[in-house]
């Protein structure tokens, strides 16, 4: 439950950081896209106002031309003067109507404009009223005057200021421009350490993660190393229910688990031995004395025997031999035998030689002989009773009926 | 784990590659969209020094115009006014005060055609801009541009208004009397004054009628037309020799007294009086105006000081050549503004000049001419 609750944890911090990473791309489009359309927009409008004061310059030079070139007798066709003046006039106040229209322009520039528009205005009245009689009677002087006195303060004045305006607007633009430039680089400044940070956080996130993993690794290990310690201790605790704590050997609880199933249908050679007269090692040595023969009596009945028959210590010195499949009838008696001799020969326990006679029963068990494990070795004890009743040392067999 | 590490990882190395081409895109675009010339520089406004000739209201217009161009087109005026017209000292100090202030450009009226060079010298070889405006340096060849309104042309303005009154009342250049001018002590005066010498007498010699010659006798014919000639230069000669002049004065109680010495009690036939700069515009009309002789003497003025024009609307003064100071200031600046920013511009630009007397005074362009804030 843990593993899966900091799983989701993980993964939520995830899914924060994508939202974050795609939070920080569209706040950086729309920021991107703004200056990029103020660029355009300011690129447009001064390319528009540029047009127009260079229209209303270049149609005053213009007429200013053509009032140069009746001064100096070059045109003399008033009519058509007069008519080229009013189109030309026309098209400043088109122009001046086209930079009027347009938004956004500074104070400075308005008013600098303002001042031109008003020179301009004035030049037009002026060449309006200009008397003609100089123009028709020919006086060059005059005209000369005129044009030098009355019309060029004008014509230049209203040049200048439009020229102005011209470099008002670009300085305009020029601060737009760099104010753009500035939010540029704020902004790249910004994402950068934006995502520097994310990286940083990254590093730090799968240090964190490596660490965590690292840590629970751990646990897993110590973990299954107590699992292990768990089960050795529950295999001793079970292997103390089923064997016989002093000869090592299994019990009769053992051989009831190993042989109950095999009663109804199975065939099998079974034997059972005891010393005889046991009770006279304890009553003379003491229990410590008699223990240790049995262990050496046991160790050496596993030494010789365990090859060919499963070895129980079903009670104190009773010890139960399950014959192994192969072994047949005759074999049985032969091994049963053996084990006589061996339980009966001298053992050095505690450096004294110890040697005490022993019986046995031997049981030729046939399918459905015995109800369960209690009834069959009810059967081989009776049979080895009988044995011992005959003055012992001796193999009885377990008859069948 | 690991996989998903390194997708988070390929995410954020993705961003940081991502922000870089946005950077580039954002450079490239700004370069796209910028503004051509001079619009486009940065960083603080540059300094530029304005240095004039004297406390008057003609160089207030000037350092109005200079400070408005200033404003708008992105610099910073560093305004000087010297003492007189003939004090260069201060101006030279000026120079230098500049120079120490890292101005990028000086824009001056010089009261001295010569005094200033070794400063401007010192200026230019620190790579400060020079231009030039009203009067020119003599003998100087680092001037960057020379605005002014022509001084023989601002003559032959007052001239010309000169004949158009004469005209209107019907005047007779043979009988007009004396022709008074009372000039300034600066350089200027004396181009203003060939300018209206000379354009007067042109009208004069147009005005003043050859004798008609009525003989028949082809013989006599060549003799009287010599004669005639003879006489009509005579005219001429005599109208020359109308012209009088005063001491040159630079202030305006000097003005007068030169003006009341010329008079004299009761005008002394003196038909026609010329002042040639603001200070000797108001002490010829004190003086006219003190003999009470406003309506027999045509008295003409230059510049337009509040109190010329209270002349003209007393009938005092008959007209002022008005040279439009503000656009001197103004475009002074901004030719400087431009240097600065290593664009080129005209190196001798005539502003022109203006006649202004009682009927044309409400203008509108007149209007702007005097008062360059009422727009």
């Amino acid at each position: 439950m843990a593993k899966g609750k900091s799983k989701f944890k993980n993964s939520g911090a995830y899914i924060a950081a994508a939202i974050l990473v795609a939070v920080m791309y569209i706040v950086n489009a729309i920021l991107v896209d703004r200056i990029y359309w103020n660029n355009s927009n300011v690129s447009q409008t001064t390319s528009r106002v540029m047009n127009s004061l260079n229209k209303i310059n270049g149609q005053l030079s213009e007429i200013n031309n053509d009032t140069i070139a009746i001064a100096a007798n070059l045109k003399t066709d008033m009519e058509a003067i007069t008519k080229d003046t009013e189109a030309r006039y026309g098209n400043i106040i088109d122009a001046e109507h086209a930079f009027e229209a347009t938004e956004g322009l500074s104070d400075e520039a308005m008013r600098r404009y303002n001042y031109a528009k008003n020179i301009i205005n004035s030049y037009k009245q002026k060449l309006d009223a200009m008397g003609t009689s100089a123009v028709t009677s020919g006086n060059y002087q005059e005209m000369g005057y005129i044009l030098k006195q009355d019309i060029y303060p004008m014509q230049v004045t209203a040049s200048e200021m439009l020229t102005s305006t011209i470099d008002i607007v670009s300085a305009d633009t020029g601060k737009i421009m760099r104010k753009n430039t500035i939010q540029s680089y704020l902004l790249m400044t910004m994402m950068l350490v934006v995502a520097i940070l994310g990286e940083i956080a990254v590093w730090l996130f799968a240090r964190k993660a490596k660490k965590a993993r690292l840590e629970l690794e751990e646990r897993e290990k110590s973990l299954a190393e107590v699992d292990a310690k768990l089960k050795t201790t529950r295999q001793k605790a079970s292997d103390l229910a089923v064997i016989n704590v002093l000869t090592g050997m299994k019990n009769r609880y053992a051989l009831d688990n190993d042989i109950n199933d095999r009663l109804e249908s199975g065939r099998f050679q079974i034997a059972v031995f005891d010393m005889d007269n046991f009770r006279s090692i304890n009553d003379t040595y003491g229990y410590d004395f008699g223990d240790e023969y049995l262990a050496a009596v046991a160790e050496k009945l596993k030494e010789e025997f365990s090859e060919v028959a499963e070895i129980y210590n079903i009670t104190g010195n009773e010890f139960c031999f399950v014959f192994n499949k192969n072994i047949s009838e005759s074999q049985a008696m032969g091994i049963a035998q053996n084990i006589q001799r061996v339980m009966s020969s001298p053992y050095e326990v505690l450096n004294l030689a110890v040697q005490l006679p022993c019986s046995g029963a031997v049981y030729h068990y046939l399918p459905g002989d015995c109800l369960n494990v209690n009834s069959l070795l009810v059967k081989l004890d009776t049979a080895m009773r009988n044995a011992k009743m005959n003055g012992g040392n001796m193999i009885s067999t377990v008859m069948n009926i | 784990m690991n996989k998903r590490k390194s997708i988070f990882r390929a995410i954020a190395s993705c961003t940081l590659s991502a922000m870089m081409l946005i950077s580039a895109g954002c450079g490239k675009s700004q370069n796209a969209g910028g503004p051509g010339g001079q619009g486009g520089q940065g960083g603080p406004p540059p300094k530029i020094a304005v240095i004039t000739k004297q406390q008057l209201s003609f160089w207030d217009d000037v350092k109005k115009g200079a400070e408005d161009a200033g404003k708008e087109l992105g610099a910073q005026i560093l305004y000087t006014v010297a003492t007189s017209d003939n004090d260069y000292v201060s101006q030279v100090a000026a120079i230098k005060e500049a120079i120490a202030a890292d101005a990028k450009a000086i824009v001056i009226a010089p009261n001295s055609p010569t005094e200033l060079n070794s400063a401007f010298d010192e200026a230019v070889a620190k790579g400060i801009k020079i231009v030039n405006i009203n009067s020119k340096v003599n003998d100087y060849g680092k001037i960057d541009s020379f605005i002014r309104s022509s001084d023989i042309d601002s003559g032959a303005v007052a001239a010309r208004n000169v004949a158009k009154i004469l005209e209107n009342k019907g005047a007779d250049y043979e009988k007009l009397g004396k022709i008074a001018i009372i000039g300034h002590t600066a350089s200027t005066a004396e181009e203003r004054i060939e300018g209206f010498i000379s354009v007067l007498t042109s009208y004069a010699a147009q005005k003043i009628k050859k004798p008609t010659v009525t003989e028949t006798d082809p013989d006599k014919l060549r003799e009287a037309e010599e004669a005639a000639e003879a006489e009509y230069n005579s005219k001429l000669e005599k109208f020359s020799k109308s012209f009088i002049q005063g001491d040159r004065v630079a202030e305006r109680k000097k003005a007068e007294e030169e003006s009341l010495r010329l008079l004299g009690e009761d005008g002394n036939g003196i038909s026609i009086m010329f002042a040639t700069n603001t200070n000797t515009t108001l002490g010829v009309c004190d003086a006219v105006s003190k003999l009470k002789l406003d309506d027999k003497i045509i008295v003409i003025g230059f510049n337009s000081d509040e109190e010329e024009l209270s002349f003209i609307r007393k009938g005092t003064l008959d007209g002022t050549v008005v040279q439009n100071p503000y656009m001197m200031g103004y475009v002074g600046v901004r030719y400087a503004k431009r240097l600065i920013g290593g664009t080129s511009v005209t190196c001798d630009l005539d502003i022109g000049a203006t006649f202004v007397n009682g009927s044309n005074m409400n203008d509108e362009y007149i209007q702007l001419l005097l008062y360059p804030d009422k727009f």
